[in-house]
C-alpha cells in the first residue's frame, strides 16, 4: 500500500475502512498507522462526501403506505394459520371425549334409574302382600 | 457451497406461515429501504413509493416459497427492486428522446452560505444527474450499506469494475459540490 493507492481506494470506497473490501482493509489499516498524516489526507475529501452524501434528506415510509403493503399480504394469499394446530387438534378431541363420556353418564343414569324403579316397585307389592296378614295357609284353607 | 447465513430467515418463514406480526416486522424492516431504494434511483417520491409497494408484494408471493441457505432475503429484495427501478428508467429514456431534459440546476453561488436542507437538495439533484450505474453503485454502498461483494453481485460486476464505478461517481459528485468543500488538511496545516 502507498499513499497513492490508499487515495484511489478512498475515493471509490469512502472515508471508512469498515466499508472496504476486506482484502485491501488490513494494508489500508497498516498504512494508517505507519503514516497516519498521508493516510488523513486520503482520506479527508472522502469523509467529506460522505458527509455531503448523509446531508440528503431521510426518505420517510408514510403510514399509508405502510397500511398498503401490510394490506396487501393478504391480497397475496398470506393468511394466518393456527399457531399450534397440534394442540387446537388435541383440545378438539379432548372436548369430544368429555362429551362422550358425558353422554354415557346420562344412559348409565338412566338405566340404573330404570332398575332401582323396577325393584322398588316388586318390593311395594311384597309390602301390600303381607300388610294384609293373610297366612298363605288360611288363604289355601 | 456453504450455505449463506440470513439475519431474515426466522422472518421469512414466519411470514410465509401468514403471521400477521411478522408480516408487520417485514415492513418495518424492509420497507424504508426499498422505498429510500427506489427514490434514490428514480428521484421520485410517487414512482418510488410504487416499487417499493411492488417489490413487497413480490416478496409476500415469495415469503411461501422461500428456500432458506441459498441466498439472503435482502439481497433478493434488492434485486427485485432494483429491476422495477431498471424498468422505470427505462420507459422513462423512451420518453426523453422525444423530449430532453431540462439541464440540472447548478446550484447556488459558491459564497451563499448553504442550510442542511439545501445541501440535501444540492446532493440529490448532483445524485440524480450522474450515470445510472455509478448512481446504481453509490446507492448500494453508501445508502443501502451493503457489502462489497454483494452490491457487485447485485450488480453483476466485479468488486474491481464496482471500485472503478465508485470512484467515478464520487469524483463526479465532488466535482459538481466543490464549492462547498472545505480545505483539506495539507492546504490547512501545509504538511507535506
Amino acid at each position: 500500500m502507498n499513499a497513492d493507492r490508499m487515495r484511489e481506494l478512498a475515493e471509490a470506497w469512502g472515508g471508512d475502512l469498515r466499508r472496504w473490501p476486506a482484502a485491501e482493509r488490513s494494508a489500508a489499516e497498516d498504512f494508517a498507522a505507519t503514516r497516519p498524516e498521508a493516510a488523513d489526507r486520503a482520506l479527508f475529501e472522502a469523509r467529506q462526501l460522505d458527509a455531503a452524501l448523509d446531508a440528503a434528506p431521510r426518505v420517510v415510509v408514510s403510514t399509508a403506505l405502510s397500511d398498503r403493503v401490510i394490506a396487501s399480504a393478504q391480497g397475496a394469499g398470506l393468511k394466518a394459520r393456527a399457531a399450534w394446530p397440534g394442540l387446537r387438534r388435541l383440545l378438539w378431541i379432548g372436548g369430544a371425549s368429555w362429551a362422550a363420556a358425558a353422554c354415557a353418564g346420562v344412559m348409565f343414569g338412566l338405566t340404573l334409574t330404570g332398575d332401582l324403579e323396577r325393584q322398588a316397585q316388586l318390593d311395594l307389592v311384597l309390602d301390600q302382600a303381607s300388610i294384609g296378614g293373610l297366612d298363605d295357609m288360611a288363604v289355601l284353607g | 457451497m456453504a450455505a449463506v447465513v440470513d439475519p431474515d430467515e426466522d422472518l421469512v418463514r414466519r411470514v410465509g406461515q401468514g403471521d400477521p406480526a411478522a408480516i408487520q416486522a417485514l415492513v418495518a424492516r424492509k420497507l424504508p429501504r426499498m422505498l429510500s431504494l427506489a427514490q434514490r434511483m428514480l428521484g421520485d417520491a410517487v414512482e418510488a413509493e410504487d416499487v417499493a409497494q411492488e417489490a413487497m408484494m413480490k416478496a409476500w408471493k415469495q415469503a411461501p416459497r422461500w428456500t432458506p441457505g441459498k441466498a439472503k432475503f435482502d439481497t433478493w429484495l434488492h434485486r427485485v427492486a432494483l429491476n422495477l427501478c431498471y424498468d422505470r428508467l427505462r420507459r422513462r429514456r423512451e420518453v426523453l428522446v422525444e423530449a430532453p431534459p431540462d439541464r440540472p440546476d447548478p446550484g447556488p453561488a459558491p459564497d451563499r452560505g448553504l442550510l442542511a436542507a439545501e445541501l440535501g437538495v444540492r446532493v440529490e439533484t448532483a445524485l440524480k444527474a450522474l450515470p445510472e450505474r455509478q448512481r446504481e453503485a453509490i446507492v448500494l454502498c453508501h445508502y443501502q450499506e451493503l457489502g462489497n461483494i454483494e452490491a457487485a453481485g447485485l450488480m453483476g460486476i466485479s468488486v474491481e469494475a464496482l471500485e472503478s464505478l465508485l470512484g467515478r461517481g464520487r469524483r463526479a459528485l465532488r466535482a459538481a459540490l466543490a464549492d462547498l468543500a472545505p480545505n483539506a488538511p495539507e492546504a490547512v496545516g501545509g504538511r507535506s
